[in-house]
């Protein structure tokens, strides 16, 4: 134990150096907030496999390793040719390079005027007390280490803001690099749609290589009544990177939140989801992880029916190789007095070697009667009569399983209406098949 | 639908009406725990020395533990210098027939449904009944003794059968395997003992009555099966206790211990005093059951079904250690009032071809909260390991809780694991269509939870079965579809 | 093309095919009916390979090779064709990336070069408008969400891509309105050749109103108990199953 506080006490330390280099200094408001995350972060600690929601994922090992916050090294200039392949085709672009937000590698052309996109260190200028209304409100209630932290570390983030009615016309796409080694960042993101409006937003992030670093990231999510947002979330790190990563939603009446994410990249990753559900609020939860090595993916939902007559539907897939380790944690609660709930969760998982490891925990917590909720989970191999099926024609066995794998992850991507982006997962997808000998163009 | 609402309520909210006292001289000692209580617990039940040693252990690493807390339960917590950790109806001598045995006992039995001597006549069921803590007779035991079996209060086996209690009693739940079972290893007073050997089909099913009586006595029973190999045997375990203010706590160990190619199905009813309506009262039940199937092609199979109890906290489990062995759990859990139930089942496959069923059924009403927690854990020794589990939860008005809590580990990628559930109330579609075919309400909603239970009694003992289908408070008249 | 001789199959200890000859030459059409329980899906599973079967005693040889040991794709790959009862859905697997899957693995087979993306669209694009389907059902998952007559002309679509020697038909024609079962039939017809046998299973005669066998054979209890022209068939229709047991 000794070693963790040890390690703790130098993130301490580090806080004093950075603290005043952090945006919204003259804010009252948020140097009050960020003093708060310091004080639950330095007597709480990163979480360890002592609390029951962490009992399958260590990060204590890594966060020995003491990142530093990008903010105490100088910055590394990123030449836009070198970003070509992290954008998305057809899609506003706001990019973070370790830790800033970048505008000459940004692209917001043809934005609507009336849409709100901008780096968070400048909507701290421009408009602090839009982001003072949303900031903290969405992740208020939720109580762990790395949310302390990225209250109080956040340098940079992504403030979306689309007012009532407007429907954007193409998505818009968060691009966040780490390009050095060693080092932690946390962004803070916040994204609003108003009453009766639509928008998609793809968060990405990436890294170079092998290096090994920290992201931490967190995403309140606001969709008021009768606004339909769609995120998209893409994990491609730098394949020793721990990446732990939250999205908090709110959601109003009659809105609807569709989720969706790809884990394809770091060492250890963790994605929380958390979501509240209006009144005949509509969510959609789905995800997919794909792990070789000894890549470690955890999932963690918590979907909140605090509302009659929402409706929630997740399905998490998980494909692990190698030593891969994958966990799904999904909780459905639905609260005293929210009456006609209708949920369903589910998580099927291919395994396909002798050293990779799934350990899934779907939950239900249910306080009202009225309700019809299921989950199902599934471990275990290809069907034998699609196999054999296939076999019929003419295929061989290891090919149509290679098929059928690739078409268990497949179906995920189906699920993605914006096809730029679908065309990018995929190519990402069959970079994870090498064997399939699986074209594109037949998909 | 409120009106039927209510209707089901009532007929779930049955009184309990197994409570009453017994009124017994009965041999009891002072509250309080320590090793010298200890000593003297043992003392009285004539122990071998290695006995005492295996409880001191037992009890000094208790010391050490704390009670868990992850269960979805609430409750005071438990003074355990507060409990009298022996009581014993006064008898002058042992008895040796049925004849003996006090006839006021013997009518609490048949206020119970199970008259003794009736069953030895009739039904051909061996019971070994424990009051409070001394297990007071036992029937059949010549006849099971014919085969070979021994079936008897585990008190006469330390003494008579040594070297079987040494070898098997604490290989499958150690002393520190929990708080509850520490303290159980510690203060055990009686429960039952059986040993089948090879090749053995017991001839009957074999019985225990628990009953707590005593007031402020902890009951700990202690049971111990063991099927030798190639053998069989079904054991029934029914629990009751009269109505008391006070809560009272249980907390037992059952053993099983299944050898190559042998069978143990093990059947429990419990319908201990749940508290009243306002959530007074009530038996803690703190019970660590688990099989440990050794052998190849073994199988166990629990079958549960509680609806007694203020707090349930339960797991029966099993280790499929040996290639191809199998577990069995079908539980049907019923909470009403204020009642709590924590419980489920831990599938551990360790051998090869081993394969697990687990089919849970809860219904909550009241106020109550009703949980399933089930581990399921595949090794990497596992080849071809198969689990299929089940649960269904059903909510009977909306002040109630019904949870889920499955936990699947897998390390084997040639297992097939698969995990269903679902929450929801009685269907308001299913219960117009049985009144539009002429149905009653209180016919709709038995046909409907009988049929929503099904699976599960029909792992019953068909005795067993009438039973827990009446203490679901719902007859089953005509057939179930 | 198919020899079958004195074929026993077992599923576990119970007997299904108890003793079963058949010789379909090239270009020959032949039928085999039954009662339900008769062992004619056993027959079809046996042919195409799949696991669960114990062959007990006889022989199928497919033009003179065993086809015992033959692994399920290679009987493929040699040109026996399975139209399934029950065609499986696969989502996340495009109809076109199995059907050149499947195209590519028989060429190979025959020591073929693999065909390239535009003869193959327009191979698929041609075979595709015999069977008055969409082109859109190309790009959908394999039958995840066709209806019962989609899936059996999908079917017959993989036929007339794979161009196989010898077709079994396992019920092609249950769960069928009479428009899907003339569209079905046409496009089985347009595949008969002198080069290509076909073997239909089924329970009713309706098919066999729409293409028409050279032989009928009657499967009751394991055995092939009869065995005619056409007119076979016009009789079981009349006489039901029953009448089999009197002939007997």
């Amino acid at each position: 134990m000794a070693s963790a506080v040890s390690s703790l006490e130098k993130y301490l330390e580090e806080y004093d150096e950075i603290k005043s280099t952090l945006p919204g200094q003259g804010l009252d408001w948020l140097v009050q907030l960020r003093q708060q995350g310091l004080d639950q972060f330095s007597t709480q600690g990163f979480p360890t496999t002592r609390d029951e929601d962490w009992r399958y994922t260590n990060v204590t090992p890594f966060i020995k390793k003491s990142f530093q916050s990008v903010l105490a090294k100088p910055s590394t200039t990123v030449l836009p040719e070198q970003m070509d392949h992290y954008y998305v085709p057809d899609c506003w672009q706001v990019v973070i390079v370790d830790g800033h937000f970048s505008n000459t590698l940004s692209k917001l052309d043809g934005l609507p005027e009336e849409v709100v996109v901008m780096a968070l260190s400048d909507a701290l200028i421009k408009c602090p007390d839009k982001v003072k209304s949303y900031l903290g409100q969405a992740v208020e209630n939720e109580d762990h280490g790395f949310i302390h932290y990225n209250t109080a570390w956040f340098s940079e983030g992504l403030f979306v803001w689309i007012p009532q009615q407007v429907k954007m016309k193409q998505p818009l796409q968060l691009v966040h690099v780490v390009t050095q080694e060693n080092v932690a960042t946390a962004t803070r993101n916040l994204i609003v749609a108003e009453a009766g409006a639509e928008g998609v937003v793809i968060e990405s992030y990436f890294g170079s290589q092998a290096q090994a670093y920290l992201t931490s990231s967190i995403s309140e999510v606001f969709v008021a009544e009768n606004a339909h947002l769609t995120l998209y979330k893409l994990q491609n790190e730098a394949s020793k990177a721990l990446h732990c990563s939250g999205v908090y939603s709110q959601q109003e009446k009659h809105s609807t939140f569709n989720y969706l994410d790809f884990s394809f990249g770091g060492l250890i990753a963790r994605n929380e989801l958390h979501v509240n559900v209006g009144f005949a609020a509509a969510c959609d939860l789905n995800g997919l992880f794909v792990g070789s090595g000894r890549q470690h993916f955890d999932n963690h939902t918590w979907i909140n029916h605090l509302q009659p007559r929402g409706s929630s539907r997740e399905l998490f897939k998980g494909i692990l190789d190698g030593r891969a380790r994958g966990v799904f944690q999904g909780c459905v609660k639905v609260f005293e007095d929210a009456q006609k709930i209708d949920s369903e969760m589910h998580n099927h998982n291919l395994l396909l070697s002798d050293n990779a490891e799934i350990d899934t925990k779907p939950q239900l917590v249910i306080y009202a009667d009225d309700v019809k909720c299921a989950h199902g989970v599934t471990v275990g191999q290809l069907d034998d009569a699609s196999v054999f099926y296939l076999q019929s024609r003419a295929v061989s066995e290891e090919e149509a399983k290679n098929m059928l794998t690739f078409a268990f992850a497949n179906e995920m991507v189906d699920q993605i209406k914006v096809s730029s982006f679908k065309s990018y997962i995929l190519a990402l997808l069959l970079q994870k098949f090498p064997q399939g000998g699986i074209e594109q163009e037949w998909l | 639908m409120t009106s039927s609402t209510k209707e089901i309520e009532q007929l779930i909210g049955k009184e309990y009406d197994k409570g009453f006292v017994t009124n017994l001289e009965a041999d009891t000692f002072l509250p309080g725990l320590n090793e010298e209580v200890i000593a003297a617990l043992s003392a009285k039940k004539n122990e071998p020395p290695f006995m005492l040693e295996w409880r001191l252990k037992a009890y000094r690493h208790w010391l050490t533990m704390t009670p868990p807390e992850w269960a979805f339960v609430n409750f005071k917590p438990i003074d355990y210098q507060q409990i009298s950790y022996y009581s014993a109806p006064k008898q002058s001598e042992k008895l040796k027939s049925l004849d003996e045995v006090d006839p006021e006992l013997l009518d609490t039995y048949k206020k119970l449904g199970i008259p003794l001597e009736e069953q030895e006549r009739l039904s051909g069921v061996a019971v070994d009944a424990v009051f409070d803590s001394v297990s007071v007779a036992t029937t059949f035991k010549g006849k099971l003794k014919e085969v070979g079996v021994i079936f008897c209060p585990i008190s006469e086996a330390i003494q008579e059968y040594p070297e079987l209690v040494k070898q098997y009693l604490g290989s499958v739940v150690p002393q520190e395997d929990n708080f509850y079972a520490a303290l159980n290893s510690a203060v055990f007073t009686d429960g039952s003992f059986v040993y089948i050997p090879k090749g053995v089909r017991c001839p009957m099913e074999l019985s225990t009555y628990f009953r707590i009586n005593a007031a402020n006595t902890g009951q700990f029973e202690r049971t111990l099966i063991i099927a030798d190999e190639s053998s069989h045997v079904s054991y029934l375990e029914g629990c009751t206790a009269p109505m008391r203010d006070e809560n009272q706590l249980h907390a037992a160990v059952v053993e099983l211990v299944i050898l190559d190619n042998a069978q143990i199905k093990y059947s429990t009813v419990q319908n201990w005093y749940p508290g009243d309506k306002d959530g007074k009262g009530g038996i803690y039940n703190f019970v660590t059951k688990r099989a440990d199937c050794r052998g190849v092609n073994s199988k166990v199979s629990w079958t549960q079904v509680e609806t007694g109890s203020a707090i349930t906290w339960k797991y029966p489990s099993c280790v499929l250690t040996g290639d191809n062995s199998v577990g069995e759990f079908y539980s049907v859990a019923l909470t009403n009032n204020y009642q709590q139930a924590d419980t489920g089942t831990k599938m551990i496959h360790v051998g090869k071809n081993t394969r697990s069923t687990i089919i849970s059924k809860g219904i909550s009403a009241g106020k109550a909260q009703n949980s399933y927690r089930g581990l399921v854990k595949v090794l990497k020794s596992a080849e071809n390991a198969r689990n299929y589990t089940q649960c269904d939860s059903l909510l009977v008005g909306d002040q109630c809780g019904a949870h889920t809590f499955p936990y699947i580990e897998v390390k084997q990628p040639s297992a097939n694991v698969e995990h269903e559930a679902t929450t929801s109330k009685i269907s308001e579609d299913q219960l117009f269509f049985c009144q539009q075919r002429g149905l009653s309400p209180e016919d709709a909603v038995s046909l409907i939870v009988n049929g929503f239970c099904k699976e599960v009694f029909k792992e019953l003992p068909m005795e067993f079965a009438v039973e827990a289908q009446a203490l679901l408070g719902i007859s089953l008249e005509g057939s179930v579809g | 093309m198919l020899s079958i001789k004195d074929l026993q199959v077992k599923i576990g200890d119970k007997s299904i095919l108890k003793g079963i000859s058949l010789d379909i030459k090239p270009g020959e059409v032949h039928a085999i009916m039954g009662p339900n329980g008769s062992g004619k899906s056993t027959l079809s599973h046996v042919l195409a390979g799949k696991e669960g079967y114990t062959i007990t005693g006889g022989s199928i040889e497919i033009e003179g090779q065993d086809l015992e040991e033959m692994a399920p794709e290679i009987r493929a790959r040699e040109g026996l064709f399975l139209a399934f009862q029950y065609p499986v859905e696969i989502p996340g697997v495009s109809n076109i990336y199995l059907l050149k899957a499947a195209l590519n693995a028989v060429r190979k087979h025959q020591g073929l070069t693999e065909v390239d993306a535009l003869d193959f669209l327009a191979l698929v694009k041609e075979k595709i408008k015999l069977l008055g389907m969409d082109e859109k059902f190309l790009y959908r998952s394999v039958n995840q969400g066709f209806s019962g007559g989609e899936k059996k002309r999908n079917e017959i679509l993989q036929m007339a891509v794979m161009e196989p020697k010898m077709c079994i038909m396992d019920e092609t024609d249950s769960g069928l309105d009479i428009d899907a079962l003339q569209i079905v039939a046409a496009g089985v017809n347009s595949l008969r050749s002198e080069k290509r046998s076909f073997l239909m299973i089924t329970h009713y005669q309706r098919l066999l109103d729409y293409i028409v066998p050279d032989v009928v054979h009657v499967l009751a209890d394991g055995r092939i108990v009869k065995t005619g022209g056409p007119e076979l068939a016009l009789e079981l229709e009349q006489k039901g199953y029953g009448w089999i047991g009197q002939v007997e």
